[in-house]
């Protein structure tokens, strides 16, 4: 006796004003009797703030109350009988209802926040039998008419990337032969495409290693009196892999990870932003000893520039 | 038993055949039947594949293809081109034993075998702290181990496939890839390359194929739709898209470059689900592939993106211009620091262009192919060769690149710009790629086809400028063999004495290695085939000299060259040609005992025994046959050789017969030439030699020279027995012998010898060597039982001449020599019969006892006993042949004609 849930469409991405369609899929040896089937939709945002980076003391540590979206419940069949073999039963929901004006945020899974839409079928069988139910997950994207109306600013930020930029300290051959990599890359960027840019190494007295675009999101709670900021990394791109030619423009190009980014947000509550670093490791007999590592722990061979992004949901 | 009588020339006048004009040639080609063979031929073996006939039945077998497969995507050609090429690129570089790696990437470790090796311990440390681990040094793994694997993987891929998972296939498919970052494995990265490649090119199918599914049928497996070949991206349905999209932002997920590139490029062609124009991807994949900071890493991706390209339905060659500069750019770079260094790190850089070479010269290719010459014109200029023609000096292009360039590039092209190409070919001097190369290649191209007389002078001043300030002759070599045949064509003898006073300069100060000696060698055959006439290539100035510095095989090669041209037309002459070419046949003699294969031998033994037979000293007689003499002597060990020198021999000794004033002692010393030249030769010809000259003899009248060799004849068959192993020898002899008996007619006998002498000694001999089997027996016992015949006859019906008196003058009305003929006529009558019931073979018997039949019924009278040895020859013929053949009738016919009325019995007819 097993009873999920099958949405209409294999990407489970939804629409707030569109209908949640689907089939509720009951396979059972023999016939059974309910006492009505019912679907219930949730969506919340949940945040959770850790020690660390923030510096705050343990205590903050925990959950806290997740933020409510979504909640109703619709009745798809009432009481009888479902017949022995598979059984599919239709159904079909508004996602938003036209009293209702709650901001529908995007699905998004981040580390200290998550954002999440679940359906969950309910079959009541009386008190002498449990219930049968089944949760699945769809995804919320914006609807057309909440999108930003103005276009995308097609016009990218300029950057330089020298030995005098860097404000860690750097190997002495870095810092006497010295370096210049410039570039162009978008800071407003759609996330139906791809981070678009350009980079050139224009000089480097010591060899490169690699260079790689690296993906932040950036978490903030406000937390009673205070702000909580996680930082963290959540796509590593390389664009160069070993010491490139000099003055030959490599093309940056990152192509955005589902779920675990979503257009930017400034809600009361909590906000999520996001970063962009070019990051140049050289070649170095040090570099040798240490893994890869994220561009928080400033090293010696390492060069960098971060650049704040924001995501937008464009049509 | 008595002879028949025969009258020679009413028999003959009664069985010739009436004599009718013929209409059309018996050797003219049948006109019509052909077609009706090619039908039989088509229907009876269709598995066979004519490549004369391929066109039209290939196209025919092309179309039913499996529609499914993805490789189709556009035409065949390229992916043929591709498969030769990578079995091209496998075998160019040799590769050792073992391959050393920069670090051991742990997919190359088989999950059982890294556990023995490592403890637990290792595990913890290599996960503290990995690149450490593989660091330590440089690690090795035999070839076979790592093909072997990467084997493995390939299965491993398409097992999680078909199992639903992937994921893993495709986590899989990184790993492999990631294994063409370590070009620290050198000689084998090619290898390496062809067989990742081949697993990509296997994803790219797999993922194209999900992708199309999902496309044409729903998930139940209802038709949604049937893409055409040439679909857009709007017939694709949602789900297919999404699918696909999917597949790309997996693949952009992947973190390292290298990866990332060879996974989007392998399924490069799913763009098209999404994109109708799906060439921008390729631009921006190339200049993703410039982040690749190996050059030989970098030059194989884009080698694996110009073949995936072509699996697009058409695309634009920007990437491919992109590709060029970028590769230019990057060899460059490598000679630039090639200067600043020293020792072991220039042999890697050396060993980094090689590796680079061939994908150059595949990009190239596909760069070129099919371009309209208007658009080449606007490649080169977009690969910044065409800019400015007023300041060439600065156009940089790396000669390696050129060298490719000039490959490819249509010959119109090269000549209408040819000034220009030579300023690129002298400035373009690096170490990438030696200059003179190129020069070479240029010579080759312009020879494609015919170049206007302007353009060739200017190339050719330009040319021999540059070559004559080279001191090396393989260079100068390597350079004036390209253009020799622009020079022959064009009859620039002041050029042609240049390069041959240049080389003769060149050789005399250092000698001639073998690899000179190969480029020597193919210019002076060019030059050799160029001319018609001996005379003037020897005309030549320094022709001699470079002659005289050729040894080895090369020198054997132009030898057998010269030879040939000589004796191509006409006899041969002059004595100082005769002088030479002796010289020249003698060398190749002698360098015999270095050539070891067999077919090179024959055919220097048939050129020097043609040049033998050319050589015609008119009516200095001796002269010839002194020149035989000494050919006998020089050249021992030519046996073909030793039969040309008797047939020459023989004759010059009918020319002196036919000359005015007879020089019977002459004729006698080229008789006698022959005789003693014919036991030295081995095999079986040497009775057809020892007949022939016994023939010429016999017609100067040396009647005592030809008993003699008669008789050396038939007694050089009682030694030569593993001559004659092929039937057509044995037939060779048969007939040989049959001849003999011919010519006997014709022999006196010799009052010292009995009359019968010949044909005993050959019935002796039949009888006493087991080789000659039934079928021979039956054959030559019938020549010679006819030949008794003919000689009992009153008048002969041939003679010599009027000098030689035939046996029917001689034995005219002699009674014993009739006798004797007679009892000989009986054994041979014998041996015959007994050699009939020997035959094994039924067909072979018949016809035997057919052939005896005949012989007998037209030799004899029929008595009583001879018509009962008809009769049992018939009966022999009946029970093995087919009552229908025809000679059986006929022979049957003959029978009854010749037997006496008397006799009263006939033969029947009915079997």
């Amino acid at each position: 006796m097993s009873v999920h849930l099958k949405l209409s469409r294999p990407n489970r991405i939804y629409r707030p004003s569109e209908l949640l369609e689907g089939k509720v899929i009951v396979e059972t040896q023999s016939s059974i009797s309910h006492y009505g089937i019912r679907l219930t939709i949730k969506g919340s945002v949940n945040l959770q703030v850790r020690g660390g980076s923030a510096g705050v003391v343990e205590s903050f540590y925990g959950v806290i109350k997740p933020i409510p979206i979504v909640k109703r419940t619709v009745e798809v069949k009432s009481s009888g009988k479902i017949g022995s073999g598979t059984t599919e039963i239709p159904f079909s929901l508004n996602l938003r209802q036209d009293e209702n004006l709650e901001k529908f945020y995007e699905t998004f899974h981040g580390a200290d926040i998550s954002i999440q839409y679940l359906v969950t079928v309910d079959i009541s069988r009386g008190y002498l039998h449990k219930s049968l139910s089944a949760t699945t997950e769809f995804i919320i994207q914006s609807d057309k008419g909440d999108l930003l109306q103005r276009p995308l600013s097609p016009e990218m930020v300029i950057f330089y990337i020298t030995q005098d930029t860097q404000r860690h300290p750097l190997l002495p051959e870095l810092k006497s032969g010295g370096f210049r990599v410039t570039g162009k890359i978008c800071t407003q960027c759609s996330l139906s495409s791809p981070i678009n840019g350009e980079l050139t190494v224009v000089a480097s007295a010591v060899a490169i290693q690699s260079i790689d675009i690296q993906l932040f999101r950036v978490e903030s709670i406000l937390h009673g009196e205070k702000i909580v900021t996680e930082t963290s990394l959540i796509q590593t791109t390389q664009i160069a892999d070993g010491d490139v030619c000099r003055k030959l423009v490599l093309p940056i190009y990152v192509i955005l990870p589902r779920l675990l980014t979503c257009p930017t947000i400034f809600a009361g509550p909590f906000s999520i932003e996001f970063k962009v670093a070019i990051v140049i490791s050289f070649q170095s007999e040090l570099s040798k000893l240490h893994k890869k590592s994220d561009s928080r722990t400033p090293r010696l061979w390492l060069a960098m520039e971060t650049l704040p992004l924001e995501l937008v949901r464009t049509i | 038993m008595e002879f028949r009588l025969r009258n020679y020339i009413t028999e003959n006048q009664s069985h010739a055949l009436p004599r009718l004009r013929a209409d059309a040639h018996p050797l003219s080609p049948p006109p019509q039947p052909l077609a009706q063979v090619n039908v039989v031929v088509d229907g009876g073996n269709a598995d066979f594949f004519d490549p004369l006939r391929g066109g039209i039945d290939n196209d025919a077998k092309a179309t039913p293809r499996d529609p499914e497969s993805l490789s189709e995507v556009s035409s065949d050609q390229p992916m043929k081109e591709w498969t030769s090429f990578r079995r091209l690129l496998m075998q160019r570089f040799p590769v050792s034993k073992m391959v050393s790696l920069s670090s051991m990437p742990d997919v190359l470790m088989r999950s059982g075998k890294s556990h023995d090796k490592s403890s637990t311990s290792m595990h913890l440390e290599e996960l503290d702290d990995p690149q450490k681990f593989a660091d330590e040094g440089v690690k090795v793994i035999t070839w076979q181990e790592y093909v072997s694997r990467l084997h493995e993987l390939k299965d491993e891929i398409t097992r999680s496939w078909l199992g639903d998972d992937r994921v893993t296939s495709l986590k899989l498919s990184i790993k492999v890839t990631k294994l063409m970052v370590d070009t620290s494995v050198s000689e084998f990265y090619p290898t390496l390359f062809v067989l990742v490649t081949d697993i990509m090119d296997m994803l790219g199918d797999l993922v194209w194929k999900r992708i199309k599914q999902k496309a044409e049928f729903t998930e139940n497996g209802a038709s949604l739709c049937n893409l055409a070949e040439n679909f857009e991206a709007s017939d694709i349905c949602a789900d297919a898209k999404e699918t696909c999209y999917n597949w790309f932002s997996k693949i952009g997920a992947v973190q390292d470059l290298l990866p990332r590139i060879y996974l989007e490029l392998a399924i490069l062609p799913c763009w098209r689900f999404l994109l109708d124009r799906p060439t921008d991807s390729l631009q921006r994949l190339v200049m993703m592939t410039r982040g690749l900071g190996d050059p030989v890493a970098s030059a194989y991706c884009r080698l694996y993106m110009a073949h995936c390209a072509q699996k697009l339905p058409s695309h634009d060659i920007g990437y491919l211009v992109t590709c060029v500069n970028d590769l230019r750019v990057i060899v460059t770079q490598i000679l630039a620091a090639n200067e600043s260094t020293v020792g072991n790190f220039k042999n890697n850089k050396k060993m980094q262009i090689s590796l680079m070479e061939p994908t150059i010269e595949y990009i190239m290719k596909c760069l070129f192919s099919g371009l309209s010459q208007r658009r080449v014109n606007e490649v080169l200029s977009e690969l910044g060769l065409m800019k400015n023609q007023q300041n060439l000096g600065t156009v940089s292009c790396v000669s390696i690149v050129l060298h490719h360039l000039l490959k490819e590039i249509p010959i119109e092209v090269i000549s209408s710009n040819v000034v220009h190409i030579l300023h690129l070919i002298e400035f373009n001097k690096d170490n990438s790629f030696d200059q003179h190369l190129n020069y070479r290649l240029l010579g080759f191209r312009l020879y494609e086809r015919k170049c206007p007389v302007d353009i060739v002078n200017a190339v050719l001043d330009k040319v021999m400028q540059v070559i004559s300030l080279y001191v090396n002759l393989d260079e100068f070599l390597s350079v004036v063999d390209a253009y020799a045949d622009l020079i022959l064509q064009n009859h620039m003898d002041n050029h042609l004495d240049i390069i041959l006073r240049g080389i003769s300069e060149r050789a005399s100060n250092g000698g001639v290695t073998v690899n000179e000696m190969s480029s020597l060698q193919s210019l002076l055959v060019k030059i050799l085939s160029h001319f018609e006439c001996l005379e003037d290539v020897f005309c030549l100035n320094h022709f001699p000299e470079i002659l005289d510095v050729m040894h080895g095989k090369s020198q054997d090669v132009v030898f057998l060259h010269i030879l040939n041209m000589a004796t191509r037309n006409g006899p041969i002459r002059d004595p100082t040609s005769i002088q030479l070419l002796s010289e020249i046949s003698q060398t190749l003699h002698d360098n015999m005992e270095f050539m070891n294969v067999k077919d090179d031998d024959s055919q220097v033994a048939r050129s020097v025994s043609r040049f033998v037979h050319m050589v015609d000293y008119g009516t200095e007689m001796e002269r010839h046959l002194a020149f035989l003499v000494d050919c006998r002597a020089t050249f021992g060990r030519f046996n073909e050789l030793k039969e040309t020198l008797v047939h020459s021999s023989n004759s010059l000794a009918i020319q002196s017969l036919k000359c005015a004033k007879k020089d019977l002692s002459f004729f006698k010393s080229c008789v006698t030439f022959s005789e003693v030249t014919i036991p030295s030769i081995s095999g079986q010809r040497q009775f057809d030699l020892f007949l022939e000259t016994a023939e010429v003899a016999f017609l100067g009248g040396l009647v005592s020279h030809v008993d003699g060799l008669i008789s050396s004849g038939i007694d050089c068959l009682h030694d030569r027995v593993d001559g004659f192993r092929t039937p057509a020898d044995v037939e060779g002899l048969v007939s040989s012998i049959r001849k003999l008996c011919g010519f006997l007619i014709m022999v006196p006998g010799n009052i010292s010898l009995p009359v019968t002498y010949f044909p005993n000694n050959l019935i002796t001999l039949i009888s006493s060597q087991s080789w000659f089997d039934p079928k021979m027996r039956t054959q030559i016992f019938s020549a010679i039982l006819l030949l008794l015949t003919t000689l009992s006859q009153k008048i002969l019906p041939y003679h010599a001449n009027a000098q030689i008196p035939g046996n029917d003058m001689l034995y005219y009305g002699d009674s014993s020599y009739k006798k004797e003929l007679v009892s000989l006529s009986k054994v041979v009558l014998d041996n015959l019969l007994c050699a009939i019931q020997q035959e094994t073979s039924q067909v072979a018997r018949g016809s035997m006892a057919l052939e005896a039949c005949n012989c007998v019924a037209s030799s004899f009278l029929l008595s009583n006993e001879l018509s009962s040895i008809c009769h049992t020859l018939i009966g022999t013929a009946k029970s093995c042949l087919s009552a229908q053949d025809r000679c059986l009738q006929s022979t049957i016919q003959l029978v009854n004609k010749q037997l006496p009325t008397f006799a009263g019995v006939e033969v029947s007819n009915s079997v």
